[in-house]
């Protein structure tokens, strides 16, 4: 392999969001020079393709096609983001097959499942929805995934209750569970052990953060470097070395720290479990220095004296009498992009989810529709073929389908005649 | 020989052969109509005689048509290629292509440009004249449909996008809106007095929405439900495919694949009148530039799948001042 193709990637790691299985390298490269191209028609056609692909699939694996197209995007789009429009993607690959329960403990549909949780603000509660639903229940990767957002979280008691959950029942593949409970109990146990040695030393927030007002540590000619505190997920990743919450490492644990007072400090005692707690009364302001009370305005003069010793107000500052040089050329660009006046930017902004709206909040009520449509209770009925055109990540129009079934009969109809040819031509 | 379906209505002869995409009556004369379709022509008609002229292929479907001038006509479709052709010595020229099909071309005379969408997710401005191509434009997704208000185009694209550009100046987008309705975009047309457009969905509404961004002006801006039918206390929704402005009144007729047409008031809020019930989907409607005819093509436009159908038609309705005047009251 050439070298160059390696400072490729190597340059721009930055810009790739990690994968739980990695990424394929050839994929990688594929993906970054279509990058460099700037408009990628290609990534649009291939798109496009699997699209259609989900509309006109008429064999017995419809989930194939969406593993795939899943799976690409993630190949494809490396930094994730709106324009890989995963999340959606997912939303609708788990929505089309809650109902199937021929893939409720596919692998694939629960990685599926898995994904969308990881890419949701709550997915805790994903994942009791799968559990309620009967989804991945005999699949290792369910519990796994689940128990490790509980320990993700500090709960370490939850986190192996669902281990003990997927223990109940025979799961696939059969090693693998007791496996990762095993590496689970060890860090819990390793992380109980450095709690202990740490005793009684005072919790650090739970935040990455640098330390401040610390001595910078010099090492020959080396530049000093602000020290850095790394916690949670960081640390995890740390091969090997699992460290507890707050703990220092990179060797920063000898400097010496000027104690400042953390007002925060108080509240973070218990394990980080969000709890909303009501405010009766606004906080207290604490003691300030140098803090004035408030007086009245009109009672309060400011002495003002001048070299003849009378009191004078101060002048308005005079309009200067010349005027400011401006360059020739500074000319406003002749075709700046105008903004809409914004007064009336509401009236034309696109409309914002609003706050109750959450992925799993959606596929339940698509769920309900659907029961809804079943037992004909439904005012309205939709005379189109509305769920072939809303199942991908992106619509469809009439037209569209329209066009991939004539696109089809046209490359079938030309296979049919290169079949006839060959025949002719064999004859 | 006219099939009358009406006192005041006939269906043309030797009709395009599979779905109807467009039709467009010539800028000049309510004699000519240009139609495009599925079987991969655009035939041009003389309603009058009701006879077909001329008609010329495409390597694919034709997804829409548009004359530049009275001689002179363009279409793309899903060959993805841009054509012209000159009517009065039958000859084709390709004069560019996109990189996915092409769903709309429209001719804007202020500005001497044809324009067309694409699901390349751009709009690229042709140079009538030489011709060649004179820009492209990226657009946030597919192009579904635009329309040419003044110097000023409309494009509605998938995901309910719409955008204003202003055609003079194309560096930047003028106005990037979301529609105000709930369901994909079918259809968009401006108002000929230019101050708006109407836009039309897949799920029975239409918005009547105006281009001046002032608050006073938005307020304006309004939307209702059409082409629905009530059946056994279930109300089906049907999309609304097609409309098109009386270039005299400013009033439209929208028709949806109930098989429906409707006239419609924008400015009192009222519906003008309703047409008979034809036998398919309303997929394309044409008001000629001198208000007195109306082309309408009843075509299955295979909203709920590949099913047996009615016979593609187009059918020329002569119109009133009482079907498309708004009531002064």
């Amino acid at each position: 392999m050439a070298e160059g193709e390696d400072v490729d990637w190597e340059l721009s790691k930055e810009n790739i969001q990690p994968l739980r299985r990695g990424r394929a390298i050839s994929a990688l490269h594929q993906a970054l020079s279509q990058q460099q191209d700037g408009p990628t028609s290609a990534i649009n056609q291939q798109r496009q393709a699997f699209e259609s692909e989900l509309r006109m699939y008429d064999g017995d694996d419809p989930l194939h096609v969406w593993d795939c197209y899943v799976k690409w995007t993630e190949q494809t789009f490396l930094q994730g983001g709106r324009e890989s429009n995963l999340a959606t993607l997912l939303e609708r690959a788990v929505t089309r097959f809650t109902e199937e329960s021929m893939y409720h403990n596919d692998p694939r549909y629960v990685d599926l499942w898995i994904k969308f949780a990881e890419n949701c603000p709550e997915p805790l509660e994903v994942y009791r929805y799968m559990q309620a639903k009967g989804i991945g229940l005999t699949q290792a990767s369910f519990y796994i995934a689940w128990s490790e957002e509980y320990e993700n979280q500090g709960n370490y008691r939850k986190a192996d209750l669902v281990y003990q959950e997927g223990f109940k029942v025979h799961t696939e593949p059969s090693d693998k569970l007791s496996q990762f409970h095993k590496a689970f109990q060890a860090r819990v146990s390793r992380q109980a052990l450095l709690n202990m040695e740490k005793d009684s030393s005072d919790e650090e927030s739970k935040q990455p953060e640098r330390v401040s007002l610390a001595v910078l540590k010099h090492r020959g000619k080396k530049k000093a470097i602000a020290p850095v505190i790394r916690t949670g997920a960081a640390i995890k990743s740390v091969s090997g070395v699992l460290q507890s919450h707050g703990a220092p490492v990179l060797g920063n644990v000898s400097n010496s720290r000027l104690l400042v007072f953390d007002e925060n400090k108080a509240e973070i005692a218990g394990p980080s479990e969000p709890r909303l707690e009501s405010w009766a009364a606004p906080p207290t302001s604490r003691a300030k220095e140098n803090e004035q009370r408030t007086e009245k305005w009109s009672d309060v003069k400011m002495p003002q004296k001048t070299t003849f010793g009378h009191k004078i107000m101060a002048p308005p500052p005079a309009k200067p009498t010349f005027q400011p040089f401006v360059e020739e050329s500074d000319q406003p660009p002749t075709m700046t992009p105008c903004k809409i006046h914004p007064a009336v930017n509401t009236v034309l902004m696109a409309r914002k989810p609003s706050k109750g709206d959450t992925p799993l909040k959606r596929l339940q009520d698509h769920q309900q529709q659907h029961k809804d449509a079943e037992a004909g209770k439904l005012q309205e009925q939709s005379m189109y073929c509305k769920e072939l055109l809303l199942s991908g990540a992106t619509e469809f129009c009439f037209e569209e389908l329209r066009a991939e079934r004539y696109f089809k009969k046209m490359s079938q109809e030309a296979r049919g005649e290169d079949g006839q040819s060959s025949v002719s031509a064999v004859n | 020989m006219k099939e009358m379906t009406g006192s005041n209505e006939y269906k043309l002869n030797q009709g395009p052969e599979d779905g109807i995409s467009a039709a467009k009556f010539s800028p000049s004369t309510a004699q000519f109509l240009l139609v495009s379709s599925w079987d991969c022509t655009v035939r041009l008609y003389d309603v009058g005689g009701n006879t077909m002229r001329m008609k010329y292929q495409h390597t694919a479907p034709v997804l829409d048509c548009a004359f530049y001038d009275p001689t002179h006509c363009w279409s793309g479709g899903l060959d993805s290629q841009l054509k012209t052709h000159d009517l009065n010595t039958d000859q084709d020229t390709i004069v560019g292509a996109h990189d996915a099909p092409i769903r709309c071309v429209e001719y804007c005379p202020e500005v001497n440009v044809m324009v067309t969408g694409s699901w390349d997710k751009s709009v690229r401005l042709w140079d009538p004249r030489t011709p060649c191509n004179a820009g492209t434009f990226t657009q946030p997704d597919k192009v579904y449909t635009l329309s040419v208000a003044g110097d000023r185009l409309i494009v509605g694209t998938a995901g309910r996008r719409v955008l204003v550009w202003d055609l003079r100046n194309m560096g930047y987008v003028q106005q990037r809106r979301e529609s105000s309705l709930k369901y994909q975009t079918r259809c968009i047309r401006a108002f000929p007095n230019k101050q708006g457009y109407v836009l039309s969905s897949i799920e029975g509404r239409v918005a009547v929405e105006y281009l001046d961004p002032s608050q006073e002006v938005q307020k304006k801006k309004y939307a209702f439900k059409c082409h629905r039918l009530k059946e056994d206390g279930i109300e089906h929704v049907y999309p609304v495919n097609a409309i098109s402005f009386h270039s005299i009144h400013n009033t439209f007729a929208t028709g949806g694949s109930d098989g429906f047409v409707n006239i419609w008031d924008p400015f009192n809020k009222k519906r003008l009148c309703q047409f008979h019930r034809y036998p398919t989907s309303i997929a394309s409607l044409a008001f000629s530039n001198d208000g007195t005819m109306l082309a309408i093509a009843s075509s299955y436009m295979y909203e709920k799948g590949d099913i047996s159908h009615p016979e593609d038609a187009i059918f020329i309705r002569q119109v009133t001042d009482a079907e498309t005047k708004p009531k002064s009251t």
